[in-house]
């Protein structure tokens, strides 16, 4: 009993944290917003901890083995909060300015958060299922935050639908496994297919319909459509949330089930998965390059990470590289979380009222006034395209290497040459800061610039610091992919 | 050889079809949420035919006692005119309509190839009783707490949400 909850903890420190901040926060006057914020960054803060202190190195299953807690669920919790603190460091001043601040913001976040959590600790397809809903539903309400421009309300109701569409095909997809195994629990799953009393044929259909519901989260293409209106109509603070925490949870979430639960069907689902990671590098890398609109340009920057992160699943069936291809793509998650936070942080910086600021020409002459900044941004262009010495680099290095590995050379290939495509529009946005001249307009938030600081810093810093870091991930999904 | 449960069946389930139909082609959305009802109360009859009473009981409370008639205050409060005068197809609706025979045709073939469909549940045991276990398992540890749980959090955090969007501004 204890057992259980010490299990899952950490999401019931932030669960809990979530309710009770909505309630503490009616005591808190209107103009002292500041004190939510920080109430939210102590909770996330809270959880690392008990995270940290509870970090298991055996797997344990809690609550009737419907959850899971284990090096995999542990190392997503710390990405999950971390990108927590982040949003909430960029979102307290943005809210602010652009006049939109509601201390409900960082309940939601919470809530969010917790979902996440949840969704990398599920061993159960019904955990799956809610705690996708449970990140989906506060996210919808925060990208409508913005709720005197169009453009937001847009975004909060097309990714409302289309999330409601893909939480469909998830369950969907889980129903008919339950009727070709008679269970939803990931180990029962395995042992059916394993026995092989389970019929192939429904089999596969529904890990195909769980594929595509997981794949409109993540923004794989072809399901990728909302992304870039949603990315862009969202309030940045969200989006930059957004980018990270859901398709983490999402990558958690595919990564959990179908290395554990289908690796006999790999035969079916390799295709599927090569030519899902294939499109969505190459038509999020190539559509990229004629953005003019910064959000946008990230947008499509964001399919296309998924893409990457997406190739790690075509080792599905090769036991032996299972966990080493996981790894890399938590690897992957971390480095692409600092490098979009940081990101997002100087299209903040630089974003005014009514969306102005937001063209890429409004980056001109940066590298003259704000040399800091420009020099941050750069440093996160560069982790983007993978160029050493940055974190970046690594993560499409270990990623890389486990495809080939795999014996996936074309799809290795594929990921370089779009990469070459990428530097092209990344690099356009170094070119603009420098080489352009311009009177670009930075706001003054403190929290947002060491935000931008302490990212490009850990960007450069970690990837002295990769070997162990990766070996953590390794030890993280050795468990996961037994 | 038709059972009459069969004839019962088809007349309900050709009911709920049509009703559903009759949701999406109607143009006046009171019309359409009380289409809707009826379609819903198909299903609640699908359910008894399936021995589900508690099921059909909670299909008729919670999706038309509460969802439908939502809805249709909904539209009256919102709407000042509850038709929808804008065309009501599109332009890829053929590309659409292939897809869902295409996807209907997939299910009838799994269905077909489902061996459990064929084979009949096991009776349940004497003297089980069916609500008092689903209850019971809903909220014990060693059963489905967790979910049960989440699902409350998760309505907690929709009703914050909603209330977000719709709260009026100063």
């Amino acid at each position: 009993m204890w057992a259980d909850r010490l299990a899952v903890l950490p999401v019931i420190v932030i669960g809990a944290w979530a309710v009770l901040l909505t309630v503490a926060d009616l005591y808190i006057p209107e103009h002292r917003r500041r004190i939510t914020a920080i109430l939210a960054a102590l909770g996330l803060i809270v959880g690392l901890v008990v995270n940290l202190f509870i970090q298991r190195h055996n797997p344990q299953t809690a609550y009737f083995g419907l959850a899971i807690a284990d090096g995999f669920s542990s190392f997503l919790n710390v990405l999950f909060l971390l990108s927590g603190l982040l949003g909430i460091a960029v979102a307290h001043g943005y809210l602010q300015r652009q006049n939109i601040a509601r201390s409900e913001y960082y309940s939601l976040l919470l809530f969010s958060i917790s979902g996440m959590m949840l969704m990398g600790m599920a061993a159960d397809l019904i955990i799956v299922f809610i705690a996708l809903e449970l990140l989906s539903i506060p996210l919808y309400v925060m990208a409508g935050f913005h709720r005197d421009r169009l453009d937001s309300e847009e975004a909060a109701l097309k990714y409302f639908l289309l999330g409601a569409f893909a939480g469909g095909f998830v369950v969907y997809g889980i129903a008919l496994i339950y009727g070709a195994t008679g269970s939803t629990r990931i180990a029962a799953i395995l042992s059916a297919v394993q026995s092989g009393s389970a019929s192939p044929i429904l089999l596969t259909v529904g890990a195909a319909l769980i594929l595509v519901g997981l794949g409109f989260k993540v923004a794989a293409v072809p399901f990728h459509m909302w992304t870039p209106d949603v990315y862009q109509g969202a309030p940045s603070s969200v989006t930059a949330f957004m980018a990270v925490g859901a398709k983490a949870a999402g990558f958690a979430a595919l990564l959990r089930v179908f290395l554990l639960a289908f690796p006999t069907l790999s035969d079916k689902l390799v295709p599927l998965l090569w030519a899902l990671a294939a499109l969505t590098m190459i038509v999020g890398n190539i559509v990229a390059i004629v953005q003019s609109n910064i959000k946008r340009l990230l947008a499509y920057s964001s399919i296309a990470h998924a893409g990457y992160i997406l190739m790690a699943t075509v080792t599905l069936g090769q036991s032996r590289l299972m966990a080493d291809a996981a790894a890399a793509a938590l690897f992957y998650l971390l480095a692409y979380l600092l490098t979009n936070f940081g990101a997002w942080a100087v299209v903040i910086a630089l974003e005014r009222e009514e969306g102005k600021g937001l063209s890429i020409q409004d980056y001109a002459g940066l590298g003259k006034k704000y040399p800091a900044l420009a020099a941050a941004m750069s440093v996160f262009m560069l982790s983007l395209i993978g160029v050493p010495p940055t974190v970046g680099f690594l993560g499409k290095f270990y990623l890389f290497r486990a495809v080939l590995e795999g014996g996936f050379v074309g799809l290795a290939v594929i990921g370089v040459l779009t990469s070459l495509v990428s530097a092209y529009y990344y690099l356009r946005v170094v070119v603009v800061m420098y080489m352009q001249e311009g009177e670009p307009v930075v706001n003054r938030d403190a929290l947002l610039h060491w935000t931008a600081a302490l990212s490009a810093i850990a960007v450069l810093a970690l990837s002295l610091f990769a070997t162990p870091l990766f070996q953590w991930a390794t030890q993280a999904t050795l468990y996961a992919a037994q | 050889m038709i059972y009459p449960l069969q004839v019962v069946f088809i007349l309900v389930s050709a009911v709920t079809l049509g009703a559903a139909l009759m949701v999406v082609t109607t143009r006046n959305m009171v019309r359409a949420a009380l289409w809707l009802v009826l379609a819903l109360f198909g299903v609640a009859i699908l359910f008894v035919l399936l021995e589900a009473g508690f099921f059909a009981v909670a299909q008729v409370i919670i999706y038309i006692g509460a969802i439908a008639i939502l809805m249709i205050f909904a539209v009256m409060l919102t709407r000042r005119i509850a038709q929808d005068p804008g065309p009501q197809l599109n332009s890829t609706w053929p590309i659409a309509a292939v897809i869902a025979l295409l996807v209907f045709g997939l299910i009838v073939f799994l269905v077909q190839v489902w061996d459990r469909a064929a084979s009949l549940p096991p009776p349940l045991p004497q003297g089980f009783a069916p609500l008092q276990e689903l209850g019971v398992a809903l909220v014990s540890a060693d059963r489905y707490l967790i979910p049960f749980e989440i699902a409350s959090v998760l309505l907690l955090a929709a009703l914050i949400g909603a209330i977000v969007v719709a709260w009026e501004r100063k």
